[in-house]
């Protein structure tokens, strides 16, 4: 396969297909593609944690696995689909070929940064996957000391290291994004203009720029308090466990919202396109994810709720966790009135932003019961909150993911995916997330505990149906790589603009030039402006 | 951003850094207790404040990078009160 | 590259939008040390509050001659270095590069005296996990209190030395000619690292050692 085969010459594709055009390309668009590569690799090998871990589970008693590599198990289900998965996804792969594009630029501010951070990125990955074929870690992703610190045997340096080196590919991406979208917008672009997903790829930009040292330095702590054998985090010297679960949710909060606020920009772009209409009240939602944003520093407490920190400070996160969740209301009621009198179609972007939509809404209302302390006492740590942040994370952000995948597909590679296919899978998807998450809703409130590999017989039912819902996730997500890759070379030639969107990406040839616009663009226009009655995609 | 017209701007702030330097020190042994680490801080924030606006440049920069130069300082005092709203209440 | 002539990056419409992004980008860097340093605070801080009387201790057996001495040393040198920056805006070339060189020489300072500052510490016993000896009650707090210590002035000091070979990289290349009035963005991206490397100190001396020694 070559880039000629794929693509026509003069766009960015045809620009050489050797190993030293993609690994030494300044092309952020080329780089959003590594990063793509990259993530879908590490994609595969979180979801067959996952899977051995829904297999396991199959049984009350743990039968598959032993219960010390059942503990390695949802430990590197997590650290790779946080860390090298979720954080990443919106935001290294349609973020880096978007952003310069939805601005009018030729590419980001600091192109050699861009693939340096890709490096990163893979070096972490790396020295994880290295970690895990090693023997693995069982700390769980939130590494809680003194467990991690003390009495761990494994690999815990190696995981350690890789999130710290990935960390920093995290902090790169988020800086280039806030200088290019400050000083690199084409004249007439003004803030308010901007599209939604803009706005989402700048929030989430200032949360991974500071949000991430902060972890930094936190693991630099856990691994030297592991290295020196004595610390801040050891209650034998007189140290506070709960400080490093201070130190860690500071960033791991903020972290969730570095997870969905790049789906809730991807959901405002599909949801205007298919229902031909601006997005309802962009001022409101261009603030609530600024909100978003800043509200999701103030609340990383309510995951210590029943770890021994005070009632006060408990009370205190807790009314400041039901505050965070109204700009996210806010935009769900607007994606709703966007869809009012607009003209619907249905195709698998749609399909997967409405999916969203629900299920989304369904995950931040669960919060929402978990942010309440009484509930809490009884919810934590039990399968409830392990739905509750897969509606967000996987009903959520990845259903986004796919879709704004399906939505930028024909930009990106030239080519039309099929569509009856992309429709089937993303149906296929949402009937499979829902049958492997909404027992767990109901296991955990029956008090089942979550990261146990074993459980009462009256539980099993609740399992059965968790993973078979989950085999038919996997399909849904296996199939749009095998559909997806063959549309490369047999899909439709795309056109330009093949929804009739708007957006400055959208107004070049698909796939693009290699300097994005071939005349800088200038922008008249306010952003969403379809007009009632204008035909959707020809 | 604009650099101060004149080198003698960086002298005059690096003299008045020194002097708060070695009333930071005497303040030490002063006996002051609590208000003599509240002193101490004040007279850090006083030192860095004046690196910032001069050395930096920040007095003479776009707003949005003074914003940039607090928001730090800003976020830690978030983790620190809030940690410490749950350490004290314990 | 030409003698001190400018080169605008092919992604940047002119010079202003350059020198803008790269301002900017240096800005947000310097927040995310801001944050990252402030976690070594805030753990400080909070275990500090926790054991007042222990920490006292330890800070009284820190030396603040050597440290108070450090600090001038480390003002100074930004001084030289912001000098410099205005010897590189003026096109002064002789200056500028002696500038950078005299705050290259002046961080070094800064690190043998703080390595001089270790080895006492080392004799005294005051080094954790190296025979640290401190007898009495609160010996298990005040070793905390060195704990935080060494992990605080060392990422601090590796940020200097990170900043002494950035700062003999930008002098070599003045002593090259790459800058003129026009083009000394790396001299002042530089600069502005190595201030907010001096901003750090001007926190941490206090914290470590001047607070509760008498």
């Amino acid at each position: 396969m070559n880039g000629a085969a794929i693509a026509p010459a003069g766009s960015y594709l045809g620009e050489g297909w050797d190993a030293r055009s993609w690994f030494t390309t300044l092309d952020h668009k080329r780089i959003g593609i590594l990063y793509t590569a990259a993530i879908t690799l590490l994609f595969g090998i979180g979801g067959a944690a996952a899977a051995l871990i829904r297999l396991d589970l199959l049984t009350p008693h743990s039968e598959l696995v032993s219960l010390a590599t059942y503990n390695k198990l949802f430990t590197i289900h997590g650290v790779i689909m946080v860390w090298f998965f979720l954080i990443p996804s919106i935001p290294a792969t349609l973020g880096n070929f978007l952003v310069p594009m939805m601005v009018g630029a030729r590419d980001l501010a600091f192109p050699r940064l861009n693939l340096f951070s890709w490096y990163l990125f893979v070096a972490g990955g790396a020295l994880t996957i290295y970690a895990l074929v090693s023997g693995g870690v069982d700390t769980g992703w939130t590494f809680y000391a003194p467990y991690s610190t003390s009495y761990a045997n494994g690999y815990v340096y190696a995981v350690a290291t890789g999130v710290f080196i990935a960390g920093f590919s995290s902090i790169l991406t988020g800086l280039n994004f806030i200088v290019t979208i400050h000083e690199m917008r084409a004249p007439g672009l003004t803030w308010f203009r901007l599209p939604l997903f803009i706005w989402s790829m700048y929030a989430t930009s200032l949360i991974l720029v500071l949000a991430t040292p902060v972890l930094a330095m936190t693991l630099v702590l856990m691994g030297i308090e592991r290295f020196a054998g004595i610390g801040v985090f050891d209650p034998a010297l007189g140290g506070d466990p709960l400080l490093f679960q201070h130190l860690f949710w500071f960033y791991s909060h903020p972290a969730v919202y570095i997870m969905i606020v790049p789906a809730m920009g991807v959901a405002s772009e599909i949801i205007s396109c298919f229902a031909r209409n601006p997005v309802f009240g962009y001022r409101f939602m261009a603030y609530a994810i600024l909100a978003i944003a800043a509200f999701g520093f103030v609340v990383w407490g309510h995951h210590m709720f029943v770890s021994g920190q005070s009632a006060y400070a408990g009370t205190v996160f807790s009314l400041l966790t039901f505050l965070v969740s109204v700009p996210s209301a806010v935009k769900v009621f607007n994606w709703t009135a966007t869809l009012y009198k607009g003209r619907i179609s249905f195709e698998a972007p749609m399909l997967y932003a409405l999916g969203f939509i629900g299920l989304f809404t369904i995950g931040g209302l669960t919060g929402l019961f978990l942010a309440s302390l009484g509930l809490d006492v009884q919810l934590h740590d039990t399968y409830f909150v392990v739905a509750h942040f897969h509606y967000i994370m996987v009903g959520g952000a990845v259903m986004a993911f796919f879709g704004g995948m399906h939505f930028w597909w024909p930009k990106i590679t030239g080519r039309m995916y099929p569509e009856t296919w992309a429709r089937s899978c993303a149906v296929l998807t949402f009937v499979g997330f829902n049958l492997t998450f909404f027992p767990q809703f109901i296991v955990g409130y029956l008090g089942m505990p979550r990261r146990y590999p074993e459980y009462p017989p009256e539980f099993q039912v609740w399992n059965v149906l968790s993973s078979a819902g989950a085999a038919f996730l996997a399909f849904g997500y296996a199939l749009p790589l095998f559909y997806l890759l063959w549309s490369l070379r047999h899909g439709p030639r795309a056109p330009a603009n093949p929804w009739n969107a708007k957006g400055l990406e959208w107004q070049t040839p698909s796939p693009p030039p290699v300097e994005n616009f071939p005349v800088a663009p200038t922008v008249q226009e306010e952003a969403y402006a379809y007009r009632s009655g204008e035909a959707g995609h020809g | 951003m604009q650099l101060p017209a004149r080198p003698q701007v960086y002298l005059l702030v690096w003299v008045g850094l020194l002097a708060l330097l070695a009333l930071t020190i005497l303040a030490a042994y002063a006996r002051l207790g609590a208000y003599g680490t509240a002193l101490h801080f004040t007279i850090a924030a006083t030192q860095a404040a004046l690196v910032m606006l001069f050395s930096m440049h920040l007095a003479s920069a776009h707003p949005l990078m003074r914003a940039i130069a607090l928001i730090g300082f800003i976020g830690i005092a978030i983790l620190v009160l809030l940690t410490l709203l749950d350490v004290l209440t314990r | 590259m030409a003698e001190g002539v400018l080169a605008i990056q092919p992604q940047f419409d002119d010079a202003r939008q350059q020198r803008a992004a790269s301002n900017l980008g240096i800005w947000i860097f310097l927040a995310t040390e801001v944050l990252f340093f402030g976690v070594l605070f805030a753990a400080y801080a909070i275990t500090r509050i926790r054991f007042p009387v222990a920490f006292a201790q330890g800070g009284q057996l820190t030396d603040i001659a050597l440290a108070g001495t450090n600090t001038a040393v480390l003002l100074t040198s930004s001084l030289s270095m912001a000098l410099a920056v205005h010897a590189a805006s003026r096109g002064s070339k002789r200056t500028l590069v002696l500038l950078l060189w005299t705050t290259v020489l002046l961080g070094c300072a800064f690190l043998a005296i703080k390595g001089v500052e270790y080895r006492e510490d080392y004799l005294e016993h005051l080094v954790p996990t190296l025979g640290f000896a401190h007898p009495g009650p609160g010996e298990s707090q005040v070793e905390l209190f060195f704990y935080l210590y060494f992990l605080i002035t060392g990422v601090h000091a590796l940020h200097v030395l990170i900043g002494i070979a950035c700062i003999a990289t930008i002098a070599v290349m003045a002593s090259r000619g790459r800058f003129s009035p026009s083009y000394f963005t790396p001299v002042d991206v530089t600069g502005l690292y190595w201030h907010l490397v001096d901003v750090i100190w001007l926190f941490v001396f206090p914290a470590l050692y001047l607070v509760s020694r008498s």
